[in-house]
C-alpha cells in the first residue's frame, strides 16, 4: 500500500517517458530516485549494471540524495528497461519530476563562497595581527594594518553580504533581528580600523570583524545544511502521489497528460495499483479502493460504476475508467493544501528564541554603546576621539558572536542525534516548538496502526482456512494478504481469477471456492447473515468467515506510554468510525478519543486545544492530516505518509517505529535546556566584558580571545548533547562478524 | 617492463637517457678536479646504465592488449622497490650515525665517514629516498585509480620517478664528498636543486594530466593532499634554494640570503617540508589505503576536507618556532608560536578521522597487521603533532632545543608516523600492484609490525629521557651562580641512552629489511591472483552506514 | 625582517591559489555526493574506465562493420 507506483502499471511507463530529457548531444538524461541506496556497494552495483548495458552511455549514483541520473545513448530511447534492470538488482526507482531537481543549492553554495572567503581574511589578518601583537612596530606595524585593510575591505564586503541584506530588510519592516547588531559591530569595527590606520594608531579591529563574520557564517551554514539534508532527504523518499495521468484522446485511445492539463469531464484509466489522480466518478469496472490516507479509513472500500474518490486514493484491484470531476489544482489534494496553508498561521506567529532574545539584546547593547560615547565625552572633556573608540569597542565585543551560534549549533547537534535515530528534522525551529508541547495527537490509519489489516483470533476449520489461504496468495487485496500469511498448509488452486470489487475465485480441491464480500460468496455457499466479511466459501462445503483487524505499529504502545508518563496528554484523532477508533484507543490506553474527524474537524480540534491555550504535537501520515499537521504548533509524520503530509510536517520518521516520537520530545527538551544554557553563558560573557569595554580597556587581542573564546564555550556545550547518543551504525559490523 | 613501451616511447627514453648522459659527460669534463666533476660521472654512469637498458630492449615485442584498459602500474612497482632499498640503505646509515654517537670510533677516521657527512646521507635517504619514493609510488597509484583513468604517457612516469632517484643519488654521494650547502633537509647544491625542479615540474604535470584524463568525476581527498604536496613542495624547494654558484663548473655556491633572513627561509621552508613532504603527502597515503584496507570509508569526508584546508592554511608560518631565542625578532618567534598551536586543531581532526574510522573495525586491526601500521601511525600522529604544539611554546622551547628531545620528537614522527603508514601502504599495495593474492609471509608482517613498534618506543623514549636530562642539566646552577655540570658530564649522563637510541634504530632497520625480503618473495613466489577488483569486498562493511558524522 | 617582503606575498599568492582551487572545486560539483565519494573508492575494479569518447568511437565504428 506504500510503496512506490507500481512500474508495471502503463501509467508508470508513461511517466518514465515523460521525464526524460534530451540532452541536446542526441542523447536523453533521466534523473531516477532511488530511496534503496543505502551504501557504498549500491552505488557500485547500481553503476557497473547500468554502466554496461548498451543503450546507456553513462549512470552515476547519488548516495546522499539517493538519486540515479543516467544519460541514455540515443534522445528517444525508452527508459523502461533501464528501471526494470534497477527493479530487478533490488532497487526500485521513480523517476524525478523535472521541478524537483534543485541539485544545485544557490543559497548553499553562496554560504560555503562566503565562508571560505571569510576563512582566507580571517587566517591571514591574524596572521598579521599576531604579528602585531608579539611586538612589532613602527612602520612594520603600520605596513601591517594596510595590508589588513586590504584584505579586510573586498572580505568583508563580500562575506558580510548575507548579513547586512538581512538587518537592513529588517530594519525596513521595523523590525530588530540579530543581523542588526551584527552588521553594525562589523560595519563601524572596519570604519574604526581604517581610521585608526590613516591615523597611524595601535589598535585595529580588521580580525576581529572577518573572524566574527567567520564564526557566524559557520553557524549559519550549518543550520543551512541541515535543513538542506532534510529537505533532499524528503525529496528522496518515494513519491506517492502521480504526476500525471492515462486520459482518453478523442481516437479512444488512452495517452499521458501531466496533471495539469487533465480538465474536468476527462476520461481516465486507472489501473490496479495505480493512485487517484484527481477527482473523480467510476464510469466503469470494479474495483476496490484504498482510501486510508484520504479519509483515515483503514478498510479498502469495493467500488464499482457511480463511485466518487478523492484524488490520492489508492486503486488496489481493477483497472477502472473514470470520469475526471474537478482539474487537478481543484481536486481535494490541492483543497488539502489550500486548508494547509491557511491553517499555517498559527505557526508563522512563532518568534524564534535567537531573535526574541535580539529584540531584548540589542537596544541594551546599543543604549550602552551610546552611553560610553557620552560618558567618555563627559570626562575626556570632548576628546570625540578617544570615545568614538571606546564606544566602538562596546559594540565589537558585544556583538552576537556566541548568540549567534548558541543557538544553530545546538540543534546542528541535535540534527545529528535525531538522524542517527531515523527522524529528519527540517527545521531547528520546530525543535523549539517541540519542546513546548503538553498534549500529543496522534492520527489513526497509518499512523498508530501501519494500515495493513491482520487476522484477529481465528477459529474455524483447518482444512478451510488452508483452502481460503490458497485463493488469498493470489491476490493483493490487503485482506487477502492478511489471510495469505496465516500459517497451515495451502492445497493447490485453479482458475484463480481476482473480482474486482468482490473477491477472488477459484477451484480449490476441485470445488468452487470464492473468498470476499459476504453476499458474493453467499451466491455459491451459504453464508450466515450476521457474517463480517471477508467470508470464505466453498460450493457444497463450508464457510469461513474471518475477523480483521488493524495491526499496531511497532512502537506504538511504548510511544504513548512514554509521552503519558512525561505528563503530556494523547489524544486520538481520526477520520475512521468511532467503533475501530476506540477499539485502537482502548488497547493503547488513549482515554481521549474524537472519531469521524474531516479534515477541516481535525483543524477544528486543534484550533480548539490552541485557544485552550495549550500546545499540541500533531502526529499523522494521510493527506486527510496534512492541514492539520499544519495547524498544529509542531508535528511529525511517517515517512510511509503522503507527500503532503511528509511536507507538511515537521519531523518525518524514517524508520516503522513510532518509539521515535518520545525521543525526538525528551531530545527537544534537552535541546532547549542547552540553549538557555548557552544563552546564559553569552550574558554572563557580556556582564564581564561591557565593563572592561565601557572602561576602555578592550584591545583588539582582548576582543580576538573573547570572542573565540565564547564561542568555542557555546559549541563545547552544544556537544554535550551527543551524550548518552546511541553507537553509530556502523558500530554493527562487529557484532556481525562470525565468531 | 619494456612489453608496455611503443618502439616510438622506447626511442624517446633513449633520446633523453643519451642527453643526460652527454651532460654527465660534459659535467664530469669541466668540473674535473671538483666534486661537480665527480657528480658529471655519476650522471654518466647512471643514464648510460638506463640508455643500455632501454636499447637492449627496442626491438622487444611491442605491447599487444589495449593499454588503455589497463592501469600502468610498472612505474608504481619499481617506485616501491627503490622506496624499499632507500629504506634499508637510510635506516642503515641511521643506525650507523646512531652507534657513532655512542661509540665514535666506528668512523674508522675517514673523511667521508664523519658524523658531519653520514647523517644527511641517513636523514636524506630516509625523507627523500624512502619517503619521497614511496610518495611517488603510491600517488601514481592512487590517482590512476581514483580518477579511473590510466595515466596520460608512459615515458614522462619514468622520467619522474627515475630522474628523482638520480637527485637522490647525487646528493647521497655529495654528502659523502662533503658537498653541502648546509641548510637542514636542503644540503644538495644549486645543480642538483636545478634538476628537482625540472622533475618536480614534469610530475605536476603528470598528475594534472591524469586528474584531467579522469573518468570518475568526483576528485578523492588523497589527491589534493598529493597535490599540495607537489606544489607547495615545488615552490618552497625554488625560494629556500634561491642562490649564486661559485662557478658554473663547481659545486659550491652561496645562499642569495644572509645572517638571521636567511635561517628565516630556510626554517620557512624546514617546517613547511614537515608539512608538506611529510605531513600532507603521507595523509594523503592515509586517507587512501587506510579505508580500503579497512574496507570502510573513512569517518568524515567532510572533515577529511576541512582539516586539509585547516593545515594547509595553518602550516605556513610555523617554521619560526625553531629559531625561538635567536636572532630573530621576538614578534616573529611568537607568531610561529602561536600558529604552531593552533595547528594542533586541524592535525588532531585528521588523526581522529582515521581512528574514528577504524572504530566499529577493531577486530580486523586486531587481526590484520597491515591495518595495525596504519591505525599506530594514526596515533604517532596525534601524538607527535600534539608533541610539537607543545615544544613550539617559547617556556617549553627553553628546556628541549638543542636537546635530543627535539631528535625524540622528529623520530616519533618519521618513524611512528611517516614510515609506519608507507610500511602499511606498501604490505596493501603489493599483493594488488603484482596481482597476488596475499603477502609472502603474515608472519613476516607480524614480525615487523612488533619490531617496527619496539623500536620507535625504545628510540622515543630514551631521546625524551636523554633530551629532558641534557635540557636540565645544562640550567643547573651552583649555589655560587656558575653551571653546575660540565658538557662532558651531560654526554656521560647521555651514553646509556645513546646505545638504547641505536638498538632501537637497529630493531627498526630489521624491520625494513623483513619488508624488503617479504615483498620480493611475494613478487617471486606468490602465485598470481587475478580478482576482478583490488579488494574482495564481501565483509559486513557494505552494511549501509547512517551518516554518523557527515 | 625585510625577507617578509617575499615571503608574505608567496604565502598570500598560496593561499590565493588554494582559494581558487576551492572555488573551482564547489563549482564543479565536488561536494555534491560526499558520503558516496567516501564509499566509491573501495568499490573501483582494478581496471580504468574507458572515456566515453573512445566509447563512442568503438560504437560507432562497430555499426559501420
Amino acid at each position: 500500500m506504500t510503496g512506490p507506483v507500481g512500474f508495471s502499471s502503463p501509467l508508470a511507463r508513461a511517466e518514465v517517458l515523460a521525464a526524460r530529457r534530451p540532452d541536446g548531444q542526441g542523447r536523453s538524461r533521466l534523473l531516477l530516485s532511488v530511496p534503496g541506496i543505502r551504501c557504498g556497494s549500491c552505488v557500485a552495483a547500481i553503476e557497473r549494471t547500468l554502466s554496461s548495458r548498451a543503450d546507456v552511455a553513462s549512470a552515476r549514483a547519488n548516495l546522499t540524495l539517493k538519486r540515479v541520473s543516467v544519460v541514455l545513448e540515443s534522445a528517444d530511447a525508452d527508459p523502461s528497461p533501464v528501471i526494470d534492470a534497477l527493479t530487478a538488482l533490488g532497487f526500485p526507482a521513480t523517476p524525478v519530476e523535472p521541478g524537483a531537481v534543485e541539485a544545485d543549492d544557490p543559497a548553499g553554495r553562496e554560504l560555503v563562497r562566503a565562508l571560505a572567503i571569510a576563512g582566507f581574511g580571517a587566517m591571514n589578518i591574524m596572521l598579521l595581527s599576531v604579528g602585531v601583537w608579539s611586538g612589532a612596530e613602527g612602520r612594520l606595524r603600520l605596513g601591517f594594518h594596510i595590508l589588513s585593510a586590504l584584505i579586510a575591505l573586498p572580505v568583508v564586503a563580500v562575506a558580510g553580504r548575507p548579513f547586512f541584506r538581512s538587518a537592513i530588510a529588517a530594519l525596513r519592516a521595523g523590525r530588530m533581528n540579530m543581523d542588526v547588531p551584527i552588521a553594525l559591530g562589523v560595519s563601524l569595527a572596519v570604519l574604526l580600523s581604517l581610521f585608526e590606520t590613516a591615523q597611524g594608531g595601535a589598535h585595529v579591529f580588521f580580525d576581529a570583524a572577518v573572524t566574527l563574520l567567520f564564526f557566524l557564517l559557520a553557524g549559519r551554514w550549518l543550520d543551512h545544511l541541515m535543513r538542506e539534508r532534510a529537505r533532499s532527504a524528503v525529496t528522496g523518499l518515494a513519491r506517492l502521489s502521480p504526476a500525471g495521468a492515462m486520459v482518453r484522446q478523442a481516437d479512444g485511445t488512452f495517452a499521458y497528460l501531466p496533471l495539469a492539463d487533465v480538465r474536468a469531464g476527462d476520461v481516465l484509466s486507472i489501473a490496479e495499483g495505480e493512485p487517484v489522480p484527481v477527482d473523480i466518478r467510476i464510469l466503469d469496472g470494479h474495483t476496490d479502493l484504498d482510501r486510508a490516507l484520504v479519509t483515515g479509513e483503514a478498510m479498502p472500500v469495493p467500488a464499482g460504476p457511480g463511485f466518487e474518490a478523492e484524488a490520492g486514493t489508492r486503486n488496489l484491484t481493477g483497472t477502472v475508467q473514470a470520469q475526471a470531476l474537478r482539474s487537478a489544482d481543484a481536486s481535494f489534494l490541492a483543497q488539502m493544501i489550500g486548508m494547509q496553508a491557511a491553517a499555517e498561521g498559527g505557526r508563522g506567529r512563532y518568534v524564534r528564541i535567537a531573535d526574541r532574545a535580539a529584540r531584548l539584546y540589542a537596544p541594551v547593547v546599543h543604549v550602552a554603546a551610546l552611553a560610553t560615547f557620552a560618558g567618555w565625552l563627559v570626562a575626556t572633556a570632548g576628546d570625540w576621539q578617544t570615545s568614538a573608540f571606546v564606544a566602538i569597542s562596546v559594540l565589537i565585543i558585544t556583538c552576537p558572536c556566541a548568540l549567534g551560534l548558541a543557538v544553530p549549533v545546538a540543534h546542528v547537534v541535535a540534527a545529528g542525534q535525531l538522524m542517527r535515530r531515523g527522524v529528519l528534522m527540517k527545521d531547528g525551529a520546530a525543535l523549539e516548538r517541540l519542546a513546548e508541547i503538553d498534549r500529543a495527537v496522534f492520527d489513526k490509519t497509518g499512523t498508530l496502526t501501519t494500515g495493513l489489516p491482520r487476522l484477529g483470533p481465528a477459529t474455524g476449520d483447518a482444512q478451510l482456512a488452508g483452502a481460503a489461504r490458497a485463493l488469498a496468495l493470489r491476490s493483493r487485496h490487503p485482506a487477502s494478504r492478511a489471510i495469505a500469511a496465516l500459517d497451515c498448509r495451502a492445497p493447490e488452486a485453479t482458475d484463480v481469477t481476482e473480482v474486482p470489487g468482490s473477491g477472488v475465485e477459484g477451484t480449490v480441491d476441485g470445488k468452487r471456492a470464492r473468498l470476499g464480500r459476504a453476499d458474493w460468496v453467499g451466491e455459491i455457499a451459504s453464508v450466515p447473515a450476521d457474517a463480517q466479511s471477508p467470508v470464505f466459501g466453498m460450493a457444497d462445503g463450508g464457510t469461513l468467515s474471518f475477523a480483521l483487524e488493524e495491526t499496531l505499529r511497532p512502537g506504538a504502545a511504548e510511544a504513548v506510554r512514554r509521552m503519558t508518563a512525561g505528563g503530556l496528554g494523547v489524544t486520538l484523532l481520526s477520520g475512521d468510525t468511532a467503533a475501530r477508533a476506540d477499539l485502537i484507543a482502548g488497547r493503547l490506553g488513549i482515554g481521549d478519543v474524537r472519531s469521524g474527524a474531516t479534515p477541516a474537524g481535525k483543524i477544528a480540534a486543534l484550533e480548539e486545544m490552541r485557544c485552550a491555550g495549550g500546545h499540541t504535537l500533531m502526529v499523522g501520515d494521510g493527506l486527510n492530516d496534512a492541514p492539520a499537521l499544519a495547524a498544529a504548533h509542531v508535528s511529525m509524520a511517517p515517512g510511509s505518509g503522503t507527500d503532503a503530509g511528509r511536507t507538511a510536517a515537521d519531523f518525518v520518521l524514517l524508520r516503522d517505529s513510532l518509539a521515535a516520537v518520545p525521543e525526538t520530545w525528551t531530545l527537544a527538551r534537552d535541546t532547549a535546556r542547552i540553549v538557555r544554557q548557552n544563552f546564559a553563558l553569552a550574558v554572563i560573557y557580556n556582564c564581564a566584558a561591557i565593563p572592561l569595554a565601557v572602561a576602555g580597556l578592550v584591545t583588539p587581542l582582548v576582543a580576538a580571545l573573547a570572542m573565540s573564546g565564547s564561542s568555542i564555550l557555546v559549541t563545547l556545550n552544544a556537544l554535550r548533547l551527543n551524550r548518552g547518543a546511541p553507537a553509530p551504525a556502523r558500530m554493527q559490523d562487529a557484532e556481525a562478524v562470525p565468531a | 617492463m619494456m612489453a608496455q613501451l611503443t618502439r616510438a616511447e622506447r626511442t624517446n627514453a633513449m633520446l633523453i637517457t643519451g642527453i643526460g648522459a652527454l651532460v654527465g659527460l660534459a659535467m664530469a669534463v669541466a668540473g674535473r678536479g671538483d666534486g661537480f666533476g665527480a657528480h658529471g660521472w655519476v650522471v654518466l654512469a647512471f643514464c648510460a646504465l638506463l640508455f643500455f637498458i632501454v636499447a637492449g630492449a627496442l626491438e622487444a615485442p611491442e605491447p599487444v592488449e589495449d593499454r588503455a584498459s589497463a592501469y600502468y602500474d610498472d612505474p608504481t612497482r619499481v617506485g616501491i622497490l627503490l622506496a624499499l632499498v632507500w629504506a634499508v640503505v637510510g635506516m642503515g646509515m641511521g643506525v650507523w650515525v646512531a652507534s657513532l654517537l655512542a661509540w665514535p670510533d666506528l668512523r674508522f677516521d675517514a673523511a667521508w665517514s664523519s658524523f658531519g657527512r653520514l647523517r644527511p646521507v641517513h636523514t636524506s635517504g630516509v625523507i627523500f629516498g624512502f619517503g619521497g619514493n614511496a610518495l611517488i609510488a603510491t600517488s601514481f597509484h592512487i590517482m590512476q585509480r581514483t580518477s579511473r583513468a590510466r595515466m596520460p604517457n608512459q615515458v614522462l612516469p619514468w622520467f619522474v620517478l627515475l630522474g628523482f632517484n638520480l637527485f637522490c643519488i647525487v646528493a647521497a654521494s655529495g654528502y659523502l664528498m662533503g658537498i653541502t650547502q648546509s641548510k637542514e633537509y636542503a644540503e644538495p647544491e644549486w645543480y642538483a636543486d636545478l634538476w628537482l625542479v625540472v622533475v618536480w615540474v614534469a610530475y605536476f604535470i603528470l598528475y594534472m594530466r591524469t586528474l584531467a584524463r579522469r573518468n570518475e568525476p568526483h576528485i578523492y581527498v588523497a589527491n589534493w593532499y598529493y597535490l599540495s604536496f607537489i606544489l607547495v613542495v615545488a615552490i618552497l624547494h625554488i625560494i629556500n634554494n634561491l642562490a649564486v654558484p661559485v662557478s658554473w663548473t663547481g659545486a659550491k655556491s652561496y645562499s642569495a640570503f644572509a645572517g638571521v633572513q636567511d635561517a628565516m627561509v630556510e626554517w620557512w621552508y624546514g617546517h613547511n617540508a614537515v608539512a608538506f613532504f611529510l605531513t600532507t603527502g603521507f595523509l594523503g597515503m592515509l586517507y587512501y589505503f587506510l579505508p580500503k584496507r579497512a574496507e570502510r570509508p573513512i569517518y568524515s569526508y567532510r572533515l577529511s576536507i576541512l582539516s586539509f584546508w585547516g593545515i594547509v592554511f595553518f602550516y605556513i608560518w610555523v617554521g619560526s618556532h625553531h629559531l625561538h631565542y635567536t636572532a630573530l625578532p621576538n614578534w616573529v618567534q611568537n607568531l610561529g608560536m602561536t600558529f604552531s598551536v593552533m595547528l594542533l586543531v586541524p592535525s588532531w581532526a585528521s588523526a581522529g578521522n582515521a581512528l574514528m574510522t577504524l572504530n566499529g573495525a577493531w577486530h580486523k586491526v586486531r587481526d590484520d597487521a597491515t591495518l595495525r601500521f596504519m591505525m599506530v601511525a594514526a596515533v604517532f600522529y596525534g601524538l607527535s603533532t600534539f608533541e610539537g604544539s607543545f615544544m613550539a611554546i617559547r617556556p617549553v622551547n627553553a628546556l628541549s632545543h638543542y636537546t635530543d628531545w627535539t631528535v625524540g620528537h622528529v623520530h616519533a614522527g618519521a618513524m611512528g608516523w611517516v614510515a609506519m603508514i608507507t610500511f602499511g601502504s606498501i604490505y596493501a599495495l603489493t599483493p594488488v600492484l603484482w596481482r597476488r593474492e596475499t603477502m609472502y609471509s603474515w608472519k613476516a608482517v607480524e614480525w615487523h609490525f612488533w619490531l617496527a613498534l619496539a623500536g620507535t618506543v625504545i628510540y622515543v623514549f630514551a631521546m625524551w629521557n636523554s633530551g629532558i636530562t641534557q635540557g636540565l642539566m645544562w640550567r643547573t646552577y651552583t649555589e655560587s651562580g656558575t653551571l653546575a655540570y660540565s658538557f662532558v658530564d651531560t654526554l656521560i649522563a647521555m651514553h646509556p641512552f645513546y646505545i638504547a637510541r641505536a638498538f632501537g634504530g637497529l630493531l627498526f632497520l630489521a624491520g625494513a629489511c623483513i619488508c624488503l625480503w617479504n615483498v620480493v618473495m611475494t613478487i617471486r613466489h606468490v602465485p598470481v591472483h587475478v580478482s576482478a577488483r583490488d579488494y574482495p569486498t564481501d565483509s559486513e562493511a557494505n552494511e549501509p552506514a547512517l551518516p554518523a558524522a557527515e | 625582517m625585510t625577507i617578509l617582503v617575499l615571503l608574505i606575498p608567496v604565502t598570500l599568492a598560496m593561499g590565493g591559489i588554494g582559494l581558487a582551487a576551492f572555488f573551482w572545486s564547489l563549482r564543479a560539483g565536488q561536494y555534491e555526493d560526499l558520503s558516496g565519494d567516501a564509499e566509491r573508492i573501495l568499490h573501483d575494479d582494478d581496471r580504468p574506465l574507458k572515456p566515453a569518447r573512445q566509447t563512442d568511437d568503438q560504437k560507432t565504428g562497430e555499426t559501420a562493420t
